[in-house]
């Protein structure tokens, strides 16, 4: 027993709280959550709550399905409530087995392991996503067509009065008081789209974070008469919303990635690094970019990053290395722009850091750069140049990852292999629909 | 020097007897080096004055010089100690008078490097030896006054504080404290018996320890300045300070607690006192002109490195309360007031120790403490480990855990074995009945044993070193230090190795002997335990069930007969076996079920009395295996195999049949006959799986034992079924010569412990025969084969099963050679072309088994590989069976014969390349999975990577059907085709060698050797 859980029980006394919500994630990212009453945390700070694993996607086989989610003490927030009235927190918990070991299916036990072989090699991972989301009025039936909150677009400054930029206001407020720090807000390019930064900080608390920073922006939009959503492609011709992620390796305090004087101030351990992200990316993305929307962002143009290249202000890139500040040597880092807001921040963080891992362990050669706007080339000038394209489709990405060792050693055996079967399943049901695409052409006929 | 002017062996003293040769017999090791020293002027004079005033002075003088460790080096120390003396007289003065002053002098000189070197360095304090006699004996409030009055503080205070530190208190009390080291030293290296008197040497330098503490806190307190008297603090010595059995060279381990003085805020006392704390720390280790003490570890505090270094009492009893882990109660056990605050001290051992006593009684108790264990074994570098005085392998850590567990078991209700030092808690454990007389005296004297040792490796160099020496001189020294003669390196070292193994069997009767009811004591030294204590002790180590095994253990132990006798020598060794088994409770109950079968024969005790090996394997087969402690209580005599290493090796399938064949010929009844065959077959199976269980479950004991055992079967049923068959038809001799052809996995020595036998029949009529007779004859022996292995019968059966046959169930039983021929010329299936790649004739003629032999080659290897129409159809079959075959309920992933990269997969996949190339490749023409796999690498049908793939799953497949079946005794299909889980999964991990606690990691082998074997299939087969 630490401080910390001290601490935590001292606050859960003195606040009068009378919930508290017990957050843990699915394989397939959906936050779920148990809310007990103050009296049990202590309890389930010491023994963990038992609940029945089988009823959680992918958690546990049914005949062994008595699982323990055990609070992580560090993560505990008092949650802001609607009249103001603070009444409820919420604590990540960790996933164990009956025996007290991590349950193999728990995704942040996935992320733990692999931040567990970034340390072997003397590395923390720092992430810093920047979060983009589409904010439609509510509507009445899922059949509605979905009518954007604004028409504004990129970093206009939507006029007060104007619901979106109150919201992004209102967001930024109560995510500062969850102690999640903001770093950046501003109008996105589609109309009622919304881009939100999250300040760097190590992978865990990040991925704790997004889980957060969904939850709160969805609830607070249903007040404001609004829809949030963080599908990676909500309105055709419109851009999606992805969640390009910087990324940094630290050692102790130091950037690894920098190295002064060097091209863009990129260490060998960065070039390798950049080099794992591409040479892996295939076989990533159905985590990366897991549902079958994810691939309408990726291939429905406007700057998205289907093609497999880095650039330094290459905007079309998959990799980006982001514009070096003068004696800011701790801020070099890679932006992956693959990522899209609707992945598994725990699965994807883990497969990103083990990729970049994979090439820095190997010594990577980092391709040449890509200068060009690669969505501008002709096929055959990309195939001159080295650059292939992301995986089409769902489906071409599941078969990528199935031949992973990578992917298999890194989510575990467990999730690997249910994570694949709940994609394919997902690919073959959406293959059995019929869209106004299709009934729009055969009118044609 | 002027020393090379002097000729030693001309010194004028010698009476018959040159001093070279008295220095060599004294033990000195450079000679001529010696004499020149004795000469040297240092020492001259002494020599001279020695001469004047005694007789054989010099060989007396030598002779002491010989009882130290190191004369070379105490004669060396000698000379550089005169040197150094500003007046020589005093010190000349205590090096001439023989006696006990002399004795110590040169005891600590020639015992202790380092404390010579400080000798040098202040010569003065040489003289304090002459009141070093009763140092040991000083009560502890003297310690206390002198340690503080050299701080500079009044002793008398109710708050002593001292002189500034840096106007010299600090060297001042550090002096102070190495005179005391120095008596102390004296008075343990003169000892006639250091062994007896180690136990008052380490409360002497504990009492000393709390005693500088007291000096140094009084320092802190002048440091800090006005107010530092209000300060409520209180040091609690922990570990072996706590226990009052410190060592010469350690770390203090301390716990701080701090109450608010008159006036103060709680905030403010615990500032304050962190303040004092961090300065009392310093005072003993930052650097000064006097070298420092040691280090002051607080790191055993709530929290450890992280907690704050100061807490009042409310916070420590709510960090106990609340968070404390099973080990720092542990660590509380040794808690006492060493300094500071009195009542505050005292107060918090009050609070804190009634919860020490309620340890036991948590959730993960048992777990806790074997980790702990563990996790001290482990962290002992594997150079280290032999030579690790305190926490290597019967090492003094092991004494202490074994006296601590027993504390936290029965001190819980018995509040008279609480004392915190080892020796007392041992004693106390004797005195109330838990803890044999005999075997405390014993673990006492090797502990006492140990701490010599340490004290003796430590006071050398006064280094923190807890290890045994390998350098020969280091070696000498300890050994000499300790007593042993000149040549007593040997013996030493001998006592060493003795002592280690004696204390780790020592663990074993102390913590389980007693568990035996007082009824079954081996003498009156022993003790015995109270049921209710001997449950807990048994819950302590892992037993699931403790009030059901003390009454096996009563049942096992009582009586007169000799089996009782020799069980309670027994039990308390196999009792801890058990608890190292996957399941303690099934072990324990077996062996009480096989002792009551066996218990009279006389062998059955001799052997567990006498071979150490029989006894771990039986109860390791008890606690693990239940297939295997059934089958040994089933037929006992199987026991004896396990004092014979030939013995539990698999018998050929030649001398197995001579055997059987031999038997058969005395019975005459049928019934008796089968039973016979039965019986054989099991007795192997049983031998097969006790080598199994204690070899990890390795994939050739289906080869090497089941199929065998199943051939064997086959071959003794149809000798019976055909020597019956023609009388009871009215002929008088067979009509034909009959053959079974092994199939499936019976004709790839591929079977399970679980497994049927599929079969063909084939007869050949004799010439002139009726066909019809023949074949009537035929159909009558397959059927009587089936019915005599069948289910019925007090030995386990085999099912055979002939569903392989031409046309199925709708074809006879048996065929003719000829009949077969023509089938398979015009009718036979793809899939009865590939089964018969399993074909493997075992019993019956073994003409017509070379004929059936030739007549399928062409068509399991045909000679231009398989047609396209063929292969389409094997592989839709195959994806067919995939679908159709998989029970309800199971995943495809966890099913190791059916689901994906199973068993399965891999034979399809090597039948298939089979069926290509076994008509160009003669070594693919075998019956064998692994075999055929092999000569299909070699022939390079498939890479090696695949290859290695392959097989990965398909062994270790394999190795999990046999382990279910071993760990359950289940021999249900369904069940074994699954892969485990729960508590199975648990002994089954521990049975295919996974460590305790790893059971996920052979969940994760298996879903990854699976996967990695279907990429395979699915690229190979279905292409």
């Amino acid at each position: 027993m630490d401080q910390q859980q001290e601490y935590v029980l001292r606050a859960v006394e003195e606040r009068d709280l009378r919930f508290i919500r017990l957050w843990f994630t699915d394989v397939l990212g959906s936050l779920k959550s148990v809310a007990i009453a103050p009296a049990e945390l202590e309890n389930a700070f010491t023994e963990g709550i038992g609940f029945d694993g089988s009823s959680i996607h992918a958690l546990a086989r049914v005949s062994e399905s008595d699982m323990l989610a055990r609070p992580d003490a560090s993560t505990f927030q008092v949650l802001p409530a609607k009249d103001g009235e603070q009444t409820t927190a919420r604590i990540f918990c960790d996933i164990l087995t009956p025996d007290g070991e991590p349950a193999p299916a728990d995704p942040r036990a996935v992320l733990k392991r692999a931040l567990g072989v970034a340390e072997d090699a003397g590395f923390t991972f720092y992430t810093h996503p920047e979060i983009e989301f589409y904010l439609f009025h509510q509507r009445a039936h899922e059949d509605d067509p979905l009518v954007p909150a604004d028409t504004a677009g990129y970093f206009d400054h939507v006029a007060r009065g104007q619901q979106g930029h109150d919201f992004r206001r209102e967001a930024i407020s109560m995510l500062e008081t969850l102690g999640i720090s903001v770093e950046f807000s501003h109008h996105e390019a589609g109309p009622g789209q919304n881009e939100i930064d999250l300040r760097y900080a190590d992978a865990l608390s990040t991925a704790d974070n997004i889980m957060t920073f969904r939850t709160v922006v969805k609830e607070l939009a249903l007040e404001r008469g609004f829809e949030a959503t963080f599908m990676p492609k909500p309105l055709p011709g419109e851009p999606g919303s992805g969640m390009h992620t910087h990324l940094s390796l630290f050692e102790d305090d130091v950037n690894a990635f920098h190295a002064p004087g060097a091209e863009y101030q990129l260490s060998p351990t960065g070039r390798s690094f950049i080099a794992g992200l591409l040479r892996h990316s295939h076989e990533i993305a159905a985590v990366t970019n897991q549902f079958v929307n994810s691939y309408k962002r990726l291939w429905g143009g406007r700057e998205a990053p289907s093609y497999v290249c880095w650039g330094h202000n290459n905007r079309s890139a998959l990799v980006r290395v982001p514009m070096y500040k003068p004696l800011k040597g701790q801020s070099v880092r890679a932006e992956y722009r693959g990522l899209d807001a609707a992945a598994n921040p725990y699965l994807a963080f883990a497969v990103l850091l083990r990729a970049g891992l994979k090439g820095v362990q190997e010594k990577y050669e980092l391709p040449e750069e890509a200068e060009d706007n690669v969505w501008a080339l002709s096929d055959g000038e990309r195939r001159a140049l080295g650059i292939d394209p992301l995986p089409g489709s769902l489906e071409q990405a599941c078969q990528a990852m199935e031949s992973s060792e990578l992917v298999a050693d890194t989510l575990g055996e467990t999730v690997f292999q249910y994570f694949l079967a709940n994609k394919y399943q997902e690919w073959h049901e959406y293959r059995a629909q019929v869209s106004p695409f299709e009934l729009s052409r055969i009118g044609l006929i | 020097m002027t020393s090379a002017a002097h000729d030693p062996g001309a010194a004028g003293t010698m009476r018959g007897e040159s001093l070279t040769r008295l220095l060599a017999r004294a033990g000195f090791t450079d000679t001529r080096k010696a004499a020149s020293l004795l000469h040297e002027d240092a020492l001259g004079p002494v020599l001279e004055r020695i001469d004047q005033e005694q007789e054989s002075g010099l060989p007396a003088l030598v002779r002491d010089l010989g009882r130290v460790a190191d004369p070379d080096l105490a004669l060396l120390t000698l000379v550089r100690l005169v040197e150094a003396a500003e007046h020589e007289e005093p010190v000349h003065e205590l090096l001439v008078h023989p006696g006990p002053v002399r004795s110590r002098l040169l005891a600590v000189v020639g015992g202790s490097a380092a404390m010579g070197d400080w000798l040098v360095a202040h010569p003065p304090a040489a003289q304090m030896l002459s009141g070093a006699e009763e140092r040991l004996e000083m009560p502890y409030e003297r310690v206390r006054r002198r340690m503080l009055t050299a701080a500079g503080a009044d002793p008398d205070a109710p708050v002593p504080v001292g002189e500034e530190p840096g106007d010299g208190a600090l060297d001042a009390w550090r002096r102070a404290y190495r005179r005391e080291l120095l008596l102390i030293a004296a008075q343990d290296l003169t000892a006639a018996d250091p062994h007896a008197l180690q136990p008052a040497v380490s409360a002497a330098l504990s009492d000393l320890a709390a005693a500088a503490l007291e000096g140094a806190l009084a320092l802190a307190r002048a440091e800090m300045g006005p107010g530092a008297e209000q300060v409520r603090l209180a040091v609690l010595g922990m570990g072996k300070t706590g226990g009052r059995e410190l060592n010469y060279v350690s770390d203090v381990d301390v716990i701080y607690v701090v109450e608010p003085g008159h006036g103060q805020s709680e905030e403010e006392a615990v500032r304050l006192g962190s303040k004092l704390a961090a300065s009392l720390a310093r005072m003993c280790s930052m650097p000064s002109a006097e070298p420092p003490l040691w280090e002051v570890d607080a790191g055993l505090r709530p929290e450890g490195r992280n907690g704050p270094l100061v807490r009042t009492l409310a916070s420590h009893v709510q960090y106990y309360q609340r968070w404390a882990q099973t080990w720092e109660f542990q660590a509380l056990l040794k808690a006492r007031p060493a300094a500071g605050d009195e009542d505050l001290g005292r107060a918090y051992v009050e609070a804190l120790s009634p919860m020490v006593w309620e340890a036991v009684n948590r959730e993960n108790f048992v777990e806790d403490s074997q980790a702990m264990r563990r996790r001290v074994e482990d962290h002992v570098p594997v150079a280290e480990a032999d030579r690790q005085i305190k926490l290597g392998r019967g090492g003094l850590r092991d004494v202490e855990f074994t006296v601590q567990l027993l504390q936290l078991v029965h001190g819980r209700v018995d509040a008279g074995l609480r004392s915190p030092n080892t020796l007392e808690a041992l004693t106390q454990l004797s005195d109330a009945g838990y803890v044999g007389r005999d075997h405390a005296d014993e673990l006492a004297e090797l502990y006492q044993f140990l701490r010599l040792l340490e004290h003796r490796v430590q006071l050398h160099r006064m280094r923190r070193t807890h290890l045994f020496p390998t350098a020969e001189a280091d070696l000498r020294h300890l050994a000499r230090s300790i007593g042993y003669g000149p040549d007593g390196v040997g013996e030493l070292t001998n006592r060493w190795r003795l002592t280690r193994r004696r204390v780790r069997q020592l663990h074993e009767e102390i913590f389980y002997r007693p568990l035996l009811p007082a009824t079954a004591r081996l003498s009156a030294a022993d003790a015995a335990l109270s049921p209710e204590s001997a449950a807990a002790r048994l819950a302590a180590i892992g037993y699931r069930d403790p009030v059901g095994a003390v009454r096996h253990i009563g049942a096992l132990s009582a009586g007169l007969s000799r089996r009782a006798k020799i069980q309670r020598q027994l039990l308390p060794v196999l009792l801890g076996w058990f608890a190292d088994g996957a399941d303690p409770d099934q072990g324990l109950l077996f062996f009480r079920r096989l002792s009551e079968e066996l218990g009279t024969t006389h062998w059955y005790l001799k052997m567990l009395r006498d071979s150490g090996a029989a006894g771990v394997r039986l109860a390791h087969l008890l606690s693990t295996s239940k297939y295997v402690a059934e089958m040994l209580i089933r037929s006992p005599e199987s026991v004896a195999w396990l004092g014979n290493e030939a013995d539990l090796r698999p018998r050929s399938l030649d001398s197995l049949w001579q055997n059987l064949d031999a038997m058969l010929q005395r019975r005459d009844d049928t019934e008796q006959a089968a039973r016979t065959v039965r019986y054989v077959r099991r007795r192997e199976l049983t031998r097969g799986a006790i080598a199994d269980v204690l070899g990890g479950v390795r994939v050739e004991a289906m080869e090497t034992v089941i199929a065998p055992a199943a051939d064997l079967a086959l071959r003794g049923a149809l000798r019976i079924a055909t020597q019956e068959a023609a009388p009871q038809m009215g002929l008088a001799q067979d009509p034909a010569e009959i053959l079974i052809v092994a199939m499936g996995r019976l004709g790839g020595q591929e079977v399970g412990y679980a497994s049927d036998a599929d079969v063909l029949f084939v007869h050949e009529p004799r010439p002139g025969v009726d066909p019809e007779i023949a074949q009537r004859w035929a159909v009558t022996v397959a059927g009587r084969v089936r019915t005599l292995l069948g289910s019925t019968g007090s030995e386990p059966g085999l099912p055979v099963d002939a569903e392989l046959r031409p046309e199925g169930r709708n074809g006879p039983m048996a065929r003719s050679l000829a009949s077969y021929a023509s089938y398979y010329q015009r009718w036979a299936l793809p899939w009865e072309h590939q089964a018969l790649l399993r074909a493997r004739p075992v019993a019956g003629n073994d003409e017509l088994g070379a004929k059936f032999t030739e007549l399928i080659a062409p068509v399991r290897y045909p000679a231009g590989g398989l047609p396209t129409a063929q292969l389409r159809e094997l592989r839709r079959i195959k994806a067919r069976v995939e679908d159709e075959r998989m029970p309800r309920g199971v995943d495809a992933v966890h099913h190791l014969k059916l689901g994906r990269g199973g068993l399965a997969d891999v034979e399809w996949t090597v039948q298939l390349l089979q069926l290509q190339h076994a008509g160009e490749v003669p070594g693919l023409r075998q019956t064998s999975t692994l075999g055929a796999l092999q000569a299909a690498r070699e022939a390079d049908l498939l890479k090696a990577a695949d290859a290695d793939r392959l097989q990965e799953a398909w062994v270790l497949a394999s190795r999990l059907r046999n382990a279910n079946v071993l760990a359950t005794g289940r021999t249900n299909l369904q069940r074994i085709d699954v892969f485990p889980a729960g508590a199975e999964l648990a002994v089954v991990s521990r049975l295919l060698g996974y460590p305790p606690g790893h059971a996920t990691d052979l969940e994760a082998d298996w879903l990854r050797a699976s996967r990695r074997c279907r990429a395979v299939v699915e690229r190979l087969f279905f292409g």
